[in-house]
């Protein structure tokens, strides 16, 4: 009897404690016995947490650090390859200004017919001024052909291959293309030089020629089309007791730049030496 | 096999001349590195086929170029027989010779070129031709010539391999 009554005065006892515990709980007048109860719980699990926060990075970061410089290594990759892509399409936005100039050149003359070709090299000679283009004789080319770019005359064919062609330009040295000065309509020879400069000759004394005078091609002796446009005269030399003026030129056409030209394919050059006279022999 | 070698190397050097050094230019004179690579080979210890080389890149130079057919073959031609002579007498100091080699060899071929332009009917300002054209071409030369040197010459050397006395 005295070992029963013990154990159900002990299990009463915490029945009642567990019943009232709950009542107070439910009546909200536990809270603060509750937050100080349970603050050394939260501060060990906190310690707890981040013991093996810092635990599983330590094994997993190898990981990522190969992962991310995997994908720093892709990025790099695509960002070269973007790079490159920038570069083609700024060449080509370049080429289809050119050739829209081009294109705008042949519609304001209309009475020739044109062939582009691309400036593939120049001749390896530093005494001669001559590019290559990619087209020849079977694309049409023939000698003598006159080149222009969007800005006026450059030269013409000098020599012809199956696929490619020679241009002497108009600062060769031993150049010279019958002119007319716009607007005097004066006639002169336009002569190239070692240097790439250009300048005329054999302007007449009684002509009036003025800097800002433009040159265009005058079609005597046949080689170039007439009412090209060349130049711009920008100091004239003149002197009363020489037989002739001459001028410096500034050509339209910028021949250190020179990528893509234009052949007039529908001008032949007319041979005029059989109409020379020969002089007869005595 | 090196006369062989010489139309591809000398195809790159005229390619590479035409595309590239000529709009390179200082003043108005370029390098010429065809010519370059001629005094390179013919100075080469080994090497005996200087001749064939000079030959072959002055005809490739004569087809690519606007001058007369035979200008540039005759001068590289001259510029080899300077360069053996050179390696001959020089063989210690090779460098030196390939580089006076330069010097005469632009100066020739310069000559040779200014001679067939007053041929053809155009004269040329002498002094404005070696102040524009000549003397930024034998810089240019100059300062080229070292490079396309230690490149043949790593190639002769593989065609010629050095020979060990046990």
């Amino acid at each position: 009897m005295k070992r029963r009554f013990p154990s159900i005065i002990r299990n009463i006892v915490f029945s009642l404690l567990t019943i009232g515990l709950l009542a107070l709980a439910l009546g909200g007048y536990i809270g603060p016995l509750s937050r100080l109860a349970l603050a050394p719980l939260v501060a060990a699990q906190t310690w707890a947490s981040k013991q093996y926060q810092g635990l599983e990075d330590f094994i997993t970061a190898p990981r990522d650090v190969t992962v991310i410089r995997q994908q720093n290594a892709n990025l790099e990759a695509e960002n070269a390859h973007l790079q490159a892509q920038i570069v083609t399409l700024q060449q080509q936005l370049t080429e289809y200004e050119i050739l829209a100039a081009l294109l705008d050149f042949a519609r304001a003359h209309p009475e020739h017919q044109y062939l582009g070709a691309t400036v593939i090299g120049r001749d390896i000679s530093p005494f001669l001024h001559y590019v290559i283009i990619n087209r020849g004789s079977d694309d049409g080319l023939r000698r003598g052909m006159p080149i222009v770019t969007q800005n006026g005359l450059a030269g013409r064919v000098s020599q012809v291959t199956a696929k490619s062609a020679r241009i002497q330009l108009i600062t060769d040295p031993s150049v010279k293309v019958n002119v007319r000065i716009q607007p005097s309509r004066s006639e002169a020879i336009l002569t190239g030089s070692i240097t790439g400069e250009v300048s005329l000759e054999q302007i007449p004394q009684n002509a009036k020629v003025n800097p800002g005078n433009l040159i265009l091609t005058s079609g005597l002796g046949g080689n170039y089309p007439p009412n090209i446009i060349v130049g711009q005269v920008t100091s004239v030399k003149s002197q009363e007791y020489a037989l002739f003026q001459s001028a410096s030129v500034q050509p339209v056409s910028d021949f250190s730049e020179l990528e893509i030209v234009l052949v007039i394919i529908n001008f032949n050059p007319i041979e005029i030496e059989p109409l020379l006279p020969v002089p007869k022999t005595p | 096999m090196s006369i062989l070698l010489a139309i591809p190397v000398l195809s790159i050097a005229t390619i590479l001349q035409s595309a590239v050094i000529s709009r390179m230019p200082l003043l108005h004179g370029t390098a010429d590195i065809i010519l370059l690579t001629i005094i390179a080979w013919a100075v080469q210890e080994d090497v005996e086929t200087g001749w064939q080389w000079g030959l072959i890149g002055g005809f490739l130079a004569d087809f690519t170029s606007g001058l007369p057919f035979g200008v540039y073959t005759i001068s590289y031609l001259l510029t080899t027989g300077l360069a053996i002579a050179l390696r001959k007498r020089i063989w210690k100091l090779i460098v030196l010779g390939q580089l006076f080699a330069t010097v005469v060899g632009t100066l020739l071929t310069h000559a040779a070129s200014l001679l067939a332009v007053f041929i053809q009917g155009t004269n040329l300002p002498l002094r404005e031709v070696l102040e524009t054209i000549t003397l930024p071409s034998i810089f240019l030369n100059l300062l080229f010539t070292i490079p396309v040197y230690i490149l043949i010459q790593e190639i002769a050397l593989r065609l010629h391999p050095e020979e060990i006395a046990i």
